[in-house]
């Protein structure tokens, strides 16, 4: 199957709760067997928009497309939509082996038992859960409950899987094998994955295809590059929680904020002006130094190693948190006295600026 | 408060607590072993005897005292109870069921449920007599209009009980089988209801004791046929004898097991949930 036809489409999708607008007029379209990973800040409606799609909500405007059929009015047990839930939600009272089976032997198709347990077999050994068949989700581990949710759906063979916040309750090492797993998992099944999370760091590592969802709307779609490289708006740079991000005013082709006045090459257009630069682009300088671009005076606070990098935290005259990544491949990070002043400069080419009178 | 104060203040506020729940059973339990046929229903106990429990089944001399007309009464009141109790449950369980949506008007239905446990007893029984016998045209019997009297009084308790516990439930297991292509009504039978039993199995434990022994609603609405409180009461109006003490510590040692095997059941569950954690824990 090519990657060119459409696995779902949301066409102008809206859904309120009172006055709270969790989805403004979505429009989306995925390609099929992706993983595609959708990123945003609690509250910005991403589970809603999971919901939507599988059913369990119905949106108030617009139409939902799956494999080139309208299902909007379809009720979720006819969508053929699977869903994996952040908290498991294993059927606690069966065992391993039942969850999992739980679709093939209550579902619309009848399935003969020789086929069920060969499919619950092969998806068992497929996630690696050989020997739990007969525990009850009360006796697995977190992991192995999400290899339960995970198999469940996926023994169903549906071409599309929902995936809301499934790392979330899994502790920071786990996390990260189960990073590798599902991608591994997906790989080797024809379904697409549209996994919901609120970690830049996971959205950008897993998927395929990143969107970014704000306050009901989604800002800006594309590969990982393209959403690290190049952030639509200032709002997706925040998100990312890899740029530092300086108030300011755009007017011909100079950005002035606290760094005094830079030149810009070219700008985005934005609702706001924002200069954006990244950790790893910022660097500090002792006063007296070269400056490869423009000079920010500030303090020192503090600095957190993490294993590959160094950040370095500092603190601008008014009180602003600036932080620069240095990665010990480029050499020994300079040695910083904890409140001493010093310069933070940049190559201003590295910089994305945002402005409201860069064309749209 | 001076907790050398409180102490004593509560040891004498449990004691009167126990005095007055358990006295009266104990001093009934006591007075049940009375001598027969001569001994009366009060102090003190002229000799120890079993004269009327055997006197209950039958098993005595024929005397001046008849036997307790409960036989029947027995039957019917464990019938009508049954009966009251498999109505309430199912209509407790499917409003609890509703009320997890916030429909429209979900708080008049919410009163208006609730209003069958409210409104005092003899009104409800002499007005679903009245309703039955001039405007509907119904006859009025144990199985009719005290049937509906029971379940509108047991209904509220049932659902009360089942809305607690589905307030607890965690839609998302209904949710994820959906997800999986099965039916509302299949997932109801194979999920929901497997995980709400133990709830429903106090909802039928309520609605089968209160219907049990309910007089105000059934003195009027039961028709002729007596059920077992009525027939206890008519002995009463004529002479009190210790055969009905007998007869009530055999109803209430009959009531005991049936909590006994309730506690056993869900005992069992829970410890079986303990164990599981415990597990949890040395893994």
């Amino acid at each position: 199957m090519g990657h060119t036809e459409s696995i779902f489409r949301l066409d102008n999708v809206s859904r309120q709760f009172g006055e709270l607008i969790a989805l403004n007029d979505i429009s989306f379209e995925a390609a099929q067997n992706e993983y595609i990973s959708l990123l945003g800040p609690s509250g910005s409606g991403k589970t809603t928009l999971l919901r939507v799609m599988a059913g369990f909500e119905k949106p108030d405007t617009g139409r939902i497309h799956f494999l080139g059929q309208d299902i909007t009015d379809l009720p979720a047990h006819k969508r053929g939509i699977g869903f994996v839930f952040q908290n498991f939600a294993l059927f606690p009272h069966l065992s391993v082996f039942e969850n999992i089976a739980f679709g093939l032997r209550n579902g619309i198709e009848d399935v003969a038992g020789t086929e069920i347990d060969t499919r619950v077999r092969d998806m068992v050994g497929l996630v690696g859960l050989e020997g739990l068949e007969d525990r009850v989700p009360d006796q697995i581990s977190g992991g192995q409950k999400q290899r339960v949710a995970l198999a469940r759906t996926l023994v169903m063979q549906p071409k599309l899987v929902l995936l809301d916040e499934p790392l979330g309750a899994l502790d920071a090492n786990l996390r990260s094998r189960m990073q590798t797993e599902l991608r591994h998992i997906r790989e080797r099944l024809d379904v697409t994955f549209l996994h919901v999370t609120g970690s830049e760091t996971e959205a950008l590592a897993m998927g395929d295809t990143v969107a970014v969802l704000d306050q009901g709307r989604i800002i800006q779609s594309g590969t990982p590059e393209q959403i690290h490289d190049t952030p639509a708006s200032s709002d997706v740079a925040l998100f990312l929680n890899r740029f530092n991000l300086f108030d300011g005013t755009l007017s011909d082709n100079t950005f002035r904020g606290p760094f005094g006045s830079a030149p810009v090459q070219n700008a985005r257009h934005n609702d706001t002006d924002v200069y954006a630069i990244r950790y790893d682009r910022t660097k500090a300088f002792r006063k007296g130094d070269a400056l490869p671009g423009p000079a920010l005076p500030a303090r020192y606070l503090a600095s957190e190693y993490l294993g590959s990098s160094v950040i370095s935290f500092f603190e601008t005259a008014d009180h602003k948190q600036v932080e620069v990544d240095h990665h010990l491949s480029f050499g020994d990070p300079g040695e910083y006295e904890v409140g001493q002043d010093y310069i933070l400069s940049w190559d201003p080419e590295h910089a994305i600026v945002f402005g409201r009178e860069a064309a749209a | 408060m001076d907790s050398k104060l409180l102490k004593p203040v509560l040891a004498v506020y449990v004691a009167a607590f126990i005095l007055f729940l358990y006295g009266p059973f104990i001093v009934l339990g006591i007075l049940s072993f009375q001598q027969g046929p001569e001994g009366g229903p009060q102090f003190p106990i002229i000799e120890w005897s079993t004269y009327w429990y055997r006197h209950l089944f039958g098993l005595t001399p024929p005397s001046r005292i008849a036997p307790l007309p409960v036989g029947e009464a027995l039957l019917r009141s464990l019938t009508l109870a049954f009966m009251t109790m498999v109505t309430a449950t199912v209509l407790g369980v499917m409003a609890a069921q509703a009320f997890r949506r916030r429909f429209k008007g979900a708080g008049i239905v919410f009163y208006l449920i609730v209003l069958g446990m409210m409104v005092p007893g003899v009104l409800t029984g002499l007005g679903t007599s009245l309703l039955a016998n001039n405007v509907v045209g119904v006859e009025r019997h144990w199985w009719t209009t005290a049937f509906v009297a029971h379940v509108v009084y047991t209904f509220p308790f049932a659902f009360l009980v089942m809305l607690a516990i589905l307030n607890r439930f965690d839609g998302s297991v209904e949710e994820a089988a959906w997800s999986l292509g099965v039916s509302p009504a299949r997932t109801f039978r194979k999920v929901t209801f497997p995980l709400i039993f133990p709830g429903v199995l106090s909802a039928m434990l309520f609605a089968f004791t209160l219907s049990f022994d309910e007089f105000p609603r059934t003195l009027f609405a039961s028709g002729r046929d007596q059920t077992l409180p009525l027939a206890i009461y008519g002995t009463f109006s004529v002479e009190i004898h210790p055969n009905i003490f007998a007869f009530g510590v055999m109803t209430t040692l009959f009531s005991f097991s049936l909590l006994a095997i309730y506690g056993i059941l869900m005992g069992l569950s829970v410890r079986r949930a303990k164990k599981i954690a415990m597990q949890e824990d040395i893994s």
